[in-house]
This record gives C-alpha cells, structure tokens and sequence, in this order.
C-alpha cells in the first residue's frame, strides 16, 4: 500500500533522517520505534508533503506522490495527525470533524461511526475545540482524521500529553479501528503500547532504520529490550 | 446626542465592513494590504466614468464590484507573488511595502489624472424620523446594504463549507491543509471577496458624502485602526470595534472639532491595545 524508497529530508540546517525504507501491506498496522529526536516526525512530516524531501521515493496503491503537497495528500486517502493535533480551538467539536471530509459534505455515516468509537466527541459536539481536554482532543484529532475516510491512517506519537491511562484507551481505540481494516502507520516512543497493536516494525536511530522485525522479532531483541522496553 | 450616535453606527457599519476585508487577508495569509482604501477608490472612479457614460447607477455599481473584485485577484497574481514565497514577520513587512507602492501609485495616477473627480450616489426621498432624529435617506441606505452585506459574510463565514476552511486557515494552517484545504486557493478566493467588499463600502460612502480620489490612504487607515481594535483575523471583533470607533468618532467631531476626532479614534485603538494586547477578540496574539 505505502511504499518508501531511499527518503532523505530535513531542514535547512540539514538532512535528519537519511536513506530510509519501508514498507506497509494493506490492512496492517505499522510502528516506527525511537527515542526522542531520532527523526519519526521529520520522516511523516516528509511523507506528507509538510517537508520536502532531499531524495527518495514515496509509492502510494502504486502511484508516486512524491512531493505532493500535503492537501492533496490528504484527498488521496492518507490522514495524518501529527503530534500537536493541530486542531481548530475557536470552533465546535462538529465544526472540527465537518471539516475532515473537505471538500466533500461530512459523510452522516462516517460522522455516526466516529461519535461510537469516541462518545465523548458526542456529549460535546457543541463545545470548542481549544477547551476540551488533551484525551478528547487527541480522540477529536483522530476522529477528524477518519472523517476524511483515510484508507491509511498515520499517527505521529498519539499518546503526547497523554496520562498512561487515557494513553491506554487511545490504543484501544486504535485497536478497534484496526479491527475493522483499517491500515495504520505510527511513530511512537511508549512502545510496550505501540508493540501491542502493530504486526510489525521498525527502529529508528539518529536517522536511519537501525533495525526491522515482527512485533514480536523486536520484543525478543536485546537491543530493543534496552532500550526501549525498560530490560535491564 | 442620539442624532451623533445614530450618524456613529451608520460610519461604524462602513469601518465595520471595511476592517473585515483587512482582518480576514492579514488573518489568512499574514498579508497586510495597504492598498486596500486604493481599491475602494478605484472601484468609485469605474462607477463614476461609466456613469458618465450613461449607464444606469445599478449596472454602474455592478461593474464597481466586479472590478473591485478583479483588483483583488490581480494582487494576488502579481505583487503578492513574492510575498507568498517568505514567512512569518517577512511576509507582513513585504507585503507591507508592496501594497503601500501600490496605493502610492494608484493614488499618484488618479491625481494627476483626474484631480477633482468624486462620487456622489444620490437616494432620493427625504428624511426619515428614527427614534425622533430625522435621518437622510441616503445614510439609512447605505446602513441596509452595510447590514445585508455583513449578515451574508457572516452567513458564508459560519454555515458553508468554503467559509468553514477558512475559518480553519485563519485559526491553524497545517490544521487546514491537513484536511485537505489548499491556503493559497484560500486566500486568492478572500482577496477576491473582499475587493467586492472594498467597492461595496465605495458605494456606501458616496451615499452619504462624496467618495474622492484621495480617500484611499483615508480609509486604509481607518481599517486598519479598526482591525487592530477589533482583533486580527476576527470579523466579529471588526464589526464591534468599528461600530464602537464609528460613534466615538461621530461624537468628537461634532463635540470637538473634524481635525481632533482622528486623534481621539487614534488615542482610543491605543488604550484598548494597551489594556488587550490582541484586539477586542483577536484570534492571533
């Protein structure tokens, strides 16, 4: 589905991830591991079209949207939520999830399935944005970018801000979604929560892949262990 | 005193409208156009000329607002171009500069031009008593159409999609384009709209006093007292602040004198800064 070749990017003081590949299939969901500063968002930042890419390649259902910028990124079938969520605070819970399907009406059944998954964005359709709660608006980010009917969802690091317990139900969240077929892609560094979700993953370091495997594959590694899951 | 108050809010309803079109570019795209009082002006001269010409007043106002319109896109397309290219603080300084040689131009042309030309839309019928103050025909006019004008943008700006998106640019950019919005569409689409707005309040003026060739700067500056007031980037804060400056005006010049008033409106935009550091209801601080 989402096939990165050789992608190098960063900013003008210079290149931050470099020679990345990767790969996500169709209905999987996808991590990519890292400390902080390892270069996760910079990577979805590019894939997007928020960042230009040095070099490298992005396939996407076997089109090449390199370089596309990230409007029309968005219309292809991808939906990010980036780390900040990026909402609108002066407008309504509705008003915010109306806007994830622009162009196009707000589709009534997709609105209804997003009011199931999160029924708080229910209770507060009519509340704005910017005074709700860092768990609602990260569910609020979610659900505007479902509104969207994204065929792959990317989230860059959904738990920022986040108690471990409202991080835990964001993951269950996520987990229904999955469920239903839906392909993600996430960065994360709580990654215990990340490795229950996903099938498979990769570990970035200082900008570059240091590492790929199963969920699993990556549990087992001693490196991994360190580094990330707290094993001494 | 009511009579001031009633001749504040019709003056207020204008600067309203005016600072709307000023507030929703420098909140969209962190362009400040300083041209903006020019497009008004030249918006009055076209109507003026095809008058002359014969037209009828209304096909003449139509043609006022189409080319106000135009103006609008034509600045998109040319002198902002580069502006579009910078960010932050260097986009408003650039466009600052530009749109200022471009009102410095437009208003050098006209003058040597056509120095003594002005217009005036008469409305016939005499005047009409409210609350006891006989007000003229032409300012209760000029009011009705501020007034529709300003439901219907508020209309657009609350309860259709195109006006949601940019409501959406205005409050976060990447938020915008994230779900898919272009800014820049955006933007040429508001720079379009509100050079029809800038023409609707040369229509307006010239139903109560003559709209000359000079007004240009004249109205700029009022606008842009009246954004900075009301907060960048909020139509509801423009609209309340030029309503409030509108009668505070009316008053001083009549109270004190034409010359003092624009001391006291300026004197007014300063303490509310000092007490509000983003406007009535900015958006941005």
């Amino acid at each position: 589905m989402l096939d990165v070749r050789g992608v190098v990017a960063g900013y003008e003081g210079g290149d931050v991830v470099h020679d990345i590949n990767f790969h996500v299939d169709a209905g999987e969901a996808v991590m990519i591991i890292g400390s902080n500063g390892a270069g996760k968002t910079t990577l979805f930042r590019a894939l997007i079209g928020l960042l230009p890419m040095s070099s490298g390649t992005v396939m996407f259902e076997g089109a090449d949207i390199t370089g596309t910028p990230a409007h029309l990124v968005t219309r292809l079938g991808i939906s990010f939520v980036p780390a900040e969520r990026r909402l609108f605070p002066n407008m309504s819970v509705h008003e915010n999830l109306s806007l994830g399907a622009y162009p196009s009406r707000p589709d009534p059944e997709t609105m209804s399935l997003v009011m199931d998954l999160f029924p708080r964005l229910a209770e507060r359709r009519r509340q704005r944005a910017g005074t709700m709660s860092g768990g609602e608006q990260q569910m609020l980010a979610v659900g505007r970018a479902l509104m969207g009917q994204p065929r792959l969802l990317v989230l860059d690091e959904p738990t920022t801000g986040l108690a471990p317990k409202l991080a835990a139900e964001a993951y269950e969240a996520l987990g229904l979604l999955c469920d239903q077929g839906l392909t993600v892609l996430l960065a994360e560094q709580q990654v215990p929560l990340a490795m229950a979700l996903c099938d498979r993953g990769y570990v970035l370091e200082s900008g570059v892949v240091r590492t790929e495997g199963t969920s699993a594959e990556l549990a087992e590694n001693p490196e991994v262990q360190r580094a990330y899951l707290g094993v001494a | 005193m009511t009579a001031n108050i009633l001749d504040g809010i019709v003056l207020g309803l204008q600067f309203g409208l005016l600072a709307a079109g000023l507030t929703l570019v420098y909140g969209l795209g962190g362009v400040l156009n300083l041209a903006y009082g020019q497009m008004a002006v030249v918006s009055a001269i076209v109507i003026l000329f095809s008058m002359n010409a014969g037209l009828p007043a209304l096909p003449a106002v139509l043609a006022g607002l189409v080319v106000g319109g135009l103006a609008g896109l034509l600045l998109d397309g040319t002198i902002l171009r580069p502006v579009y290219r910078l960010h932050g603080e260097a986009r408003v300084l650039l466009s600052l500069l530009l749109t200022l040689g471009v009102a410095f131009i437009v208003d050098g042309f006209f003058n040597w031009r056509y120095p003594s030309a002005g217009l005036s839309l008469r409305i016939g019928g005499g005047p009409i008593r409210i609350l006891g103050v006989p007000m003229r025909a032409g300012s209760l006019m000029a009011s009705a159409i501020t007034i529709v004008a300003l439901a219907a943008l508020f209309w657009f700006l609350r309860s259709t999609t195109l006006g949601r998106a940019v409501r959406s640019v205005i409050e976060d950019e990447e938020g915008a384009r994230l779900v898919g919005i272009d800014p820049h569409v955006i933007l040429r689409l508001i720079l379009t709209l509100t050079g029809i707005l800038a023409a609707l309040v040369a229509v307006t003026r010239s139903m109560v006093a003559p709209v000359t060739v000079t007004a240009g700067f004249g109205l700029t500056v009022f606008a842009l007292i009246v954004t900075v007031v009301g907060g960048l980037g909020s139509v509801t804060g423009a609209l309340l602040a030029g309503v409030i400056l509108g009668v505070v005006s009316t008053i001083a010049a009549s109270e004190i004198g034409t010359f003092l008033s624009l001391i006291i409106l300026l004197a007014a935009a300063a303490i509310t800064i000092l007490i509000r550091p983003s406007g009535l209801l900015g958006v941005r601080g």
